[in-house]
């Protein structure tokens, strides 16, 4: 298999909502999709086609296009990075078998998403089961993966500290909620399309994350312990 | 807006959408608490969504590309094997059931096609006697014997026509003893007299009337 040598040229994915809204200006929510929305969603469909007759360099710009929003999407269900990274892998694994199952009327990023959340809850499943072992001392990694790549270490670190401070005691569901639109700019609607729940429990979800996650900087308020009788 | 209306706002309203000119705003520039809560709460999920959002992923997307494809492969392959392995354990057993279990099965005892239903009169044993003789020989499934209720002196006897022909030659033989069954031992209520008991007197035999003698003149 060889990159690039498809007919589709290879480019970095910038999900829309991420580019626009990260506390930016909102975009437009409700409207139909603009002329590069439907110019990305026939590419993608146009990839997956390809990718599906077998064509391996198709695959390869897909998963490259991809990567990014899958690692992003897989974070909000993991404890970790390298955790989201596995992740990735299993979701492009099953994309990779599932994909003559994919039907181009939707979104892929839509489709795959789906996958991600599946993968994702299996994994923690099936990590689950395996708790006591990986809690061993023979079951931790000997060998330091960052050696080369100090920076990114850092990165890391401070990735999974953010997610244990913001997300350590919250619910799997309202975590990504509040993920979702907060802090990846979905709407409440499109975080209830891709998630399959209703959009009144989007919000209550959202609502309970939101003030399980600011409570503890509101409570330093002088007022606070006056609002709260 | 009081500060109390402030934190209801911030605990549960989207940051993201306040905008400048809004009542949580305008509170928050004339008080030093509320703006120093809003400006941390900012940040704080603002500097996660910028970690997050701009974490790269650490694997080279063609490396992953190429994983994907051969795990993929690997996890098709393991499935056939699998499913070989399922269909190769399904016709082992029922190859099993079909050649060792089920004639085995069918050699433990006969069909109800071969089975005979006889009955047998009785002359002196009583059902419930010839049923205790023939009861041990009818030990296959499907072999029984009927004792009648109504006090009819006969057995129903059902079972292959070796356990029948048995069956009719121990009650016969039963019957034909002269020591068996009715012949034999009576009831245990009865007293029975023993050898050692005295036999009764016999009665003395009538003395022999004397004939008048004449008188002599």
């Amino acid at each position: 298999m060889s990159a690039g040598s498809g007919a589709v040229p290879t480019q970095p994915y910038i999900p829309l909502t991420m580019s626009v809204s990260r506390f930016g200006k909102s975009r437009d929510r409700g409207a139909s999709p603009s002329y590069r929305d439907r110019a990305a969603y026939a590419l993608d469909a146009q990839l997956a086609s390809l990718a599906s007759s077998g064509d391996d360099s198709a695959f390869t710009t897909l998963v490259t296009r991809f990567q990014p929003a899958v690692f992003r999407w897989a974070l909000m269900f993991a404890s970790d990075p390298d955790e989201a990274e596995d992740i990735t892998q299993e979701v492009f694994v099953r994309t990779y078998r599932q994909l003559g199952e994919y039907r181009s009327d939707g979104p892929l990023d839509a489709w795959l998403y789906r996958i991600t959340r599946r993968a994702a809850t299996q994994m923690r499943r099936t990590r689950n089961r395996r708790g006591r072992l990986a809690l061993s001392s023979a079951a931790q990694p000997t060998r330091d993966v960052y050696t080369t790549d100090p920076g990114g270490r850092v990165d890391r670190e401070r990735a999974a500290s953010v997610i244990r401070e913001l997300f350590g005691e919250l619910p799997r569901r309202q975590r990504e909620i509040f993920e979702l639109v907060d802090l990846q700019g979905f709407s409440p609607a499109e975080a209830a399309e891709r998630t399959g729940m209703k959009p009144v429990s989007v919000r209550a979800n959202l609502f309970k994350a939101r003030k399980a996650i600011r409570e503890s900087l509101l409570a330093t308020h002088p007022s606070y312990r006056e609002l709260s009788r | 807006m009081t500060c109390e209306e402030c934190l209801s706002e911030l605990a549960t309203g989207s940051l993201r959408e306040m905008a400048g000119d809004s009542t949580v705003m305008e509170h928050c520039a004339t008080c030093p608490d509320c703006s120093r809560l809003t400006t941390l709460l900012r940040d704080r999920e603002y500097n996660a969504a910028n970690v997050l959002n701009n974490l790269p992923p650490i694997s080279n997307p063609i490396t992953l590309a190429e994983t994907a494809v051969t795990t993929a492969h690997r996890r098709r392959v393991g499935r056939v094997v699998v499913m070989i392995t399922g269909a190769a354990l399904v016709v082992t057993i029922w190859f099993t059931a079909a050649t060792l279990i089920l004639p085995a099965m069918r050699s433990d005892g006969p069909t109800t096609s071969t089975l005979l239903t006889e009955t047998i009169p009785l002359s002196c044993l009583s059902p419930q006697q010839a049923a205790d003789i023939i009861d041990p020989y009818l030990r296959t499934r499907g072999s029984l014997y009927f004792i009648p209720t109504s006090g009819i002196s006969a057995i129903t006897v059902r079972g292959t026509a070796a356990q029948l022909s048995k069956s009719k030659d121990l009650i016969r033989n039963f019957e034909s003893d002269r020591s068996a069954a009715c012949r034999s031992t009576p009831p245990a209520s009865i007293k029975i007299p023993t050898a050692s008991a005295e036999p009764p007197e016999p009665k003395a035999p009538p003395e022999p009337k004397k004939r008048p003698q004449p008188k002599k003149q």
